[in-house]
This record gives C-alpha cells, structure tokens and sequence, in this order.
C-alpha cells in the first residue's frame, strides 16, 4: 500500500468505510423496520441499540459516511475535470480534514449526552 | 469492473452498455446521496439524541408522506449504490467463477429481501398505524 501514496489510500479507505457502511445499512433497516411488528418489538431492539458502546459506534459511522460522501465527490471531480486529477492529493487531504472536523464535532454533541444518559 | 479515471476511459473499458451504466449510476446516486445521508444522520442523531428514536416518534414521523419518500428514496438508492460497490469487492477477491456466482446469488437476495421489508415497512404504514 505504498505505490499509490495517497490515491493507494483514498481507494482502500472508500472500499473499506463503503463495506462498513453497507454492513450498518442493513441492521439499521432491519432495527428501524422492525416497527411493523409493533411497539414492543420495535423498543426491545431500540434499548439494545441504546448501549452507550452503540451509541459511540455511530460515531465511527459518522466519520465513515463523511470519509466515503466527500472522498467520492474526490473521484467525481477527478472523473468529470481535467483539474481533478492535478489537484488529487490535496482533495485527499482535503477529505481527511473534513472528516477529522465532522467527526470532532458529532463527538461535541453525542458524547456530553451519553455520558448524561440523555 | 472498470478501473477508469475519465468518463472517456470508462467508456473505452466498459465491455457491456451496464457496467457503463453502473459507472455512471455510481457518480449520479453518489451525489444525490451525499445530501440524502448527511442530512439524515444530522437530523436523526446529530443534533437530537439516538434516545429520541422511540417507536412514537419513529412512526409519527413516517406517517408524513415526504418522509417517507425520502427514507425510501434512501433505501433505494443506498442499497443500489452498496450493492454495486460490494459486487465490485466480490469480483476482486472472489477468485473462483462457481464461488463468485453463488457468494453473488446469495448476496443479491439479502439485498433484495432487506428492500422488500424496508419498503414493506414504509409503505404499509398509515396515518392511523399510531392509534
């Protein structure tokens, strides 16, 4: 993983954080969905997931949705403009920030309630 | 798969009109789901808490037709987009041709059953499902 430099990793952090979502995806239906067999169903499965431990998984989610929506608007730009290509790396880093950022922040909001129990 | 860094490039690899077409339907949804998924996840867990999602509130808020639409809008799209996206990892690491068509066959039937219940859930519910 070194051939690349930065491209080599951008790819392996899409595919990966693209796997990881899909995998939450389809719990999330399932758990969500899961109101059509009505309340109690639905809020026995609600409270597993309302373990703290869940609570900050999602924050891994958060960074792993921010990391795949910005670095794929990185291939998109890359695609469609002779520009993209030239400017790669940077958009990589680019990515990276606003990914530390948005994450940073999710953990400013999510994490002072957890601890409250709100 | 096509490995393409231009829209010239991915027509030139493309052996079928779909896997273009895919390349294409990756970018499109991609952005489209930028917005859909971020401004889910803002406003079902950023800004209000994860214990928020009761049963009451879940239900009352698909009860409105625009919510809905834009869960399903998300269901759709997402899974088409992660399904692709995971049949691309399939084909790279799948070595075997008979291991590739049943992981394939078995992978696109969770896909297809975890979108029959998602929209099953969506669009069974009614304004009266609460009471």
């Amino acid at each position: 993983m070194y051939r690349g430099r930065e491209g080599q990793w951008a790819w392996l952090l899409h595919r990966l954080s693209g796997l990881a979502i899909l995998a939450y995806l389809s719990i999330h239906i399932i758990s969500i969905g899961s109101f059509i067999f009505g309340e109690r169903v639905y809020m026995a499965i609600h409270e597993v997931y309302d373990h703290w431990l869940f609570r900050l998984g999602l924050i891994a989610i958060v960074a792993g949705v921010l990391y795949h929506s910005f670095n794929g608007l990185r291939v998109i730009v890359m695609d469609f403009t002779g520009h993209g290509i030239r400017y790669q790396r940077h958009l990589f880093w680019a990515t990276i920030v606003i990914t530390l950022i948005g994450t940073a922040y999710t953990a400013y909001m999510v994490i002072p309630r957890v601890l409250a129990g709100v | 798969m096509i490995r393409a860094k231009t829209y010239a490039d991915a027509k030139e690899q493309s052996h079928t009109n779909a896997e273009l077409n895919w390349w294409i339907f990756m970018r499109v949804s991609g952005v489209v789901l930028v917005f859909l998924i971020l401004g889910h996840l803002w406003m079902t867990y950023v800004s209000v808490s994860e214990k928020d999602a009761t049963f009451t509130a879940v239900t009352a808020k698909l009860a409105d037709p625009v919510w809905k639409l834009y869960d399903w809008l998300i269901l759709v799209l997402s899974l088409l987009h992660g399904a692709n996206g995971a049949r691309y990892s399939i084909e790279d690491y799948v070595r075997s041709r008979p291991n590739r068509f049943w992981v394939k066959i078995i992978f696109y039937a969770v896909m297809a059953a975890l979108f029959i219940f998602g929209s099953i859930g969506l669009f069974t519910l009614t304004p009266s499902f609460n009471k």
